[in-house]
């Protein structure tokens, strides 16, 4: 009897929580779902905004999606995604760490450096990409300047289009390393000392504790940081917008900037659509990828 | 009862003698207006330009003769066509007043985005004679019509694409003058190259924009035949030709990162005197004379666009003041633009900024104009006012005003690009842009020859 109005009395709460959280869940639904499944909806119109009557004309709904099979611009597109995603991802993750190891001592003059290395990741992206649209800018660069009295002349990085890319990938990186070493210096600060001191006693020497005990300690982090700068590299676009355009050619045009060139400039936005969704997709899969294929960091014995 | 004295008569006579004086010394149109839309207000939309921010400053006189607020807002170019193609396809009444720009001119028009403006024009209350909507110039208004005649913006700016030396000092230095053939134009960037740290050319990248004239100079186009058939003529020898020649006129006589220069950018770098020549239109050359910065106002000296061999094509645009269908205050927006774009207006902007691209033909032709643009000694009007009217006669600019322009054009930018960057020859170049375009016509169902 007691164990059944015990279940009861749980039945009864589970519902009073769910009718509690109902209303922000719907809101939730109506700002995130609604939005992603008119997106899937346009994608199957040729909807364009200079034709009004293809709003809702469902009569080839993969059209869209058949020429992404056929559009040569859009597979580079994706090629070029995929080496700016590798490179800045990979850079950040590195640069972060590196200097989240450096900077993890107490010390007032390294506090004051953590903070302006934070600097970059919490100005707005269209001045990051202003400052670096000035460095690459040969007639106005101070950098170029700098190495033009050294004897160095140094083309525009941004109009060459053996280093377009990298000139992204380099103003990327600065961007958003301090992400990086802001998260990992958090999980450091965390790390219990009695497991570092457990090692110090059986002997490891500083590299053996990075190796063994950090390294570890910190995986998780760094998996999600990873995650979240691999999703948001897949988003770029102020450095892109401001510094090259998509170009020389389109050597630095990304997909998710092809997409917009679709909506905004040619107005084909069932086309645009169909685009999203497979970046949607294809950024989705990728994540779950990685966390089944790295885990979520194993707890340290 | 005590009738009215004498005294009391006089009184109210010459008051009323002196309202009826203030109100026939008043405009018609206005006196009327003022109590029609006392307390409405609208909103105005265009990319940032000088014209209206000269304006901006009359906007309180407007204001208090109407009675009509004025939200008036500026954006970069990009963002602000942006903007409003998206505002003008949901029909919104978010804007009364936009500025119709000429690239998307004929897809706003002919998705019927536009209010035509005729009612507004052929109505003498609504619009006095002497306003005069057959004053403005002919080539640049007719970017702002369809095929039926019917208008649906009137001008404000007329670019009008010309030459400029910004050190010609240093071309007179070499014996030669301004270049008057494509020929000539090599001839002297070969002469005066990197001569005084100077580069010999300098463009924006708009290429879509400023190789056309080249391109049709030998005798190629963007169309086969504009706007009746579209088919993007882009594979042509002519336009291979052509484009090899101009992106090695961008790498070989350029400053260092020309591909990624914009109008601002190429403008400052012939005002800062590190770029000499450029090809483009009036409003961003007169400032190399005018601009208080301007270290190259004494040297600087004004030509036609060098020709080719098959004859002479500068290029030729126009901006105007439309209404947007969706607008619930149609006639309080058209006295907005009939006031910002009077004959009186127009000259008070060139009279005392010294706008130098307007499309009033009363105001182009009047002597202030010509003083305003006389620089150096040069008469820079007549220069303005022959390639307007080049750009009339045979209409070889209507491919800009077609509604599928802004994808064609990406085509030639990236194509161009690739050429100067030397990632492709300019034959395979601008067959990628041909097929491409190709597409991109089918995508937006216009029908072309295969």
């Amino acid at each position: 009897m007691e164990t059944g109005t015990g279940t009861g009395t749980t039945r009864a709460q589970h519902r009073f929580f769910i009718l509690c959280v109902a209303p922000s869940l719907a809101v939730l639904a109506l700002i995130t779902l609604l939005p992603s499944l008119y997106l899937l909806a346009t994608s199957f119109t040729p909807l364009s905004l200079t034709r009004p009557e293809t709003l809702w004309d469902f009569s080839t709904p993969l059209e869209n999606y058949s020429h992404l099979l056929q559009d040569s611009r859009l597979h580079n597109s994706v090629w070029v995604q995929i080496k700016l995603s590798f490179w800045t991802v990979l850079l950040q993750l590195l640069i972060g760490l590196a200097l989240a190891l450096l900077l993890n001592i107490r010390s007032r003059l390294l506090e004051a450096l953590r903070t302006v290395f934070l600097i970059p990741m919490v100005l707005p992206p269209i001045v990051v990409a202003i400052i670096w649209k000035v460095i690459y800018t040969p007639d106005i660069s101070p950098l170029h300047g700098l190495l033009g009295l050294l004897g160095w002349n140094v083309p525009a990085l941004i109009t060459d289009p053996d280093w377009a890319l990298t000139a992204i990938i380099i103003a990327d990186t600065w961007e958003w390393f301090p992400f990086t070493m802001l998260m990992v210096l958090a999980a450091l600060q965390m790390m219990p000392q009695e497991l570092l001191d457990a090692a110090k006693v059986d002997g490891a020497s500083p590299w053996q504790l990075t190796w063994h005990i950090t390294l570890p300690f910190i995986k998780g982090v760094l998996l999600v940081a990873g995650l979240f700068r691999l999703i948001d590299s897949i988003k770029a676009f102020p450095l892109i917008f401001i510094l090259t355009e998509g170009g020389p050619g389109n050597v630095t045009e990304v997909t998710n900037y092809y997409s917009f060139l679709q909506a905004f400039n040619f107005s084909y936005l069932g086309f645009s659509s169909a685009i999203t969704v497979a970046l949607l997709a294809a950024t989705v899969a990728l994540s779950w990828l990685i966390v089944r294929l790295v885990g979520w960091g194993n707890k340290i014995d | 009862m005590r009738g009215p004295n004498r005294r009391a008569i006089l009184r109210s006579a010459g008051g009323a003698s002196v309202l009826a004086s203030g109100l026939l010394a008043a405009p018609p149109i206005l006196a009327q207006t003022k109590s029609a839309f006392a307390g409405t207000t609208i909103n105005a939309s265009c990319f940032q330009t000088t014209y209206f921010e000269y304006l901006k400053a009359y906007l309180p006189e407007f204001e208090q003769k109407t009675g009509i607020k004025v939200n008036f807002t500026m954006q970069a170019f990009p963002v602000y066509n942006q903007r409003t193609d998206l505002e003008l396809s949901t029909r919104g009444s978010a804007l009364d007043v936009c500025n119709v720009t000429f690239i998307y001119s004929g897809r706003w028009i002919g998705a019927g985005w536009l209010t035509s403006l005729d009612s507004f024009t052929k109505d003498p209350k609504l619009t006095p004679a002497d306003w005069a909507p057959e004053d403005f110039a002919g080539g640049p208004q007719s970017a702002m019509q369809n095929a039926k005649g019917e208008t649906f913006g009137f001008t404000w700016e007329a670019g009008a694409m010309i030459l400029a030396a910004a050190r010609y000092d240093l071309i007179e230095k070499q014996g030669l003058g301004l270049p008057r053939t494509f020929d000539e134009l090599i001839k002297v960037c070969d002469a005066v190259h990197n001569k005084d740290n100077v580069a010999a050319f300098t463009a924006d990248k708009l290429h879509h924009w400023n190789w056309i004239p080249y391109l049709m100079g030998v005798g190629g186009n963007v169309f086969k035949a504009p706007p009746e058939n579209l088919t993007p003529t882009l594979d042509t020898p002519e336009a291979a030709q052509s484009a090899e020649w101009y992106a090695n006129l961008l790498t070989k006589y350029g400053p260092d990162g020309i591909l990624s220069y914009s109008d601002d950018q190429s403008m400052r770098s012939q005002m800062s005197g590190r770029a000499n020549i450029r090809t483009q239109a009036i409003t961003w050359m007169v400032p190399l004379a005018k601009h208080a910065e301007s270290t190259v106002q004494k040297t600087v000296r004004y030509g036609l666009m060098p020709e080719g061999p098959k004859g002479n094509f500068p290029g030729s645009n126009s901006h105007g003041l439309g209404i947007p269908a969706g607008s619930r205050k149609k006639e309080a927006a058209w006295e907005f633009i009939k006031w910002a774009l009077s004959k009186e207006t127009v000259s008070m902007i060139v009279k005392n900024h010294g706008y130098p691209s307007v499309c009033r033909l009363s105001v182009i032709n009047g002597p202030e104009f010509k003083q305003v643009l006389t620089l150096n000694g040069q008469d820079v009007a007549s220069l303005f006012l022959e390639v307007l009217q080049l750009g009339g006669k045979t209409g070889y600019m209507k491919y800009r005003t077609v509604p599928v322009y802004p994808q064609v054009g990406d085509k030639i930018n990236k194509a161009m690009e690739r050429v100067a960057t030397r990632q492709q020859a300019a034959p395979a170049a601008f067959k990628q842009a041909q097929t491409e375009a190709l597409q991109d016509l089918q995508k937006a169902g216009i029908k072309v020859d295969l």
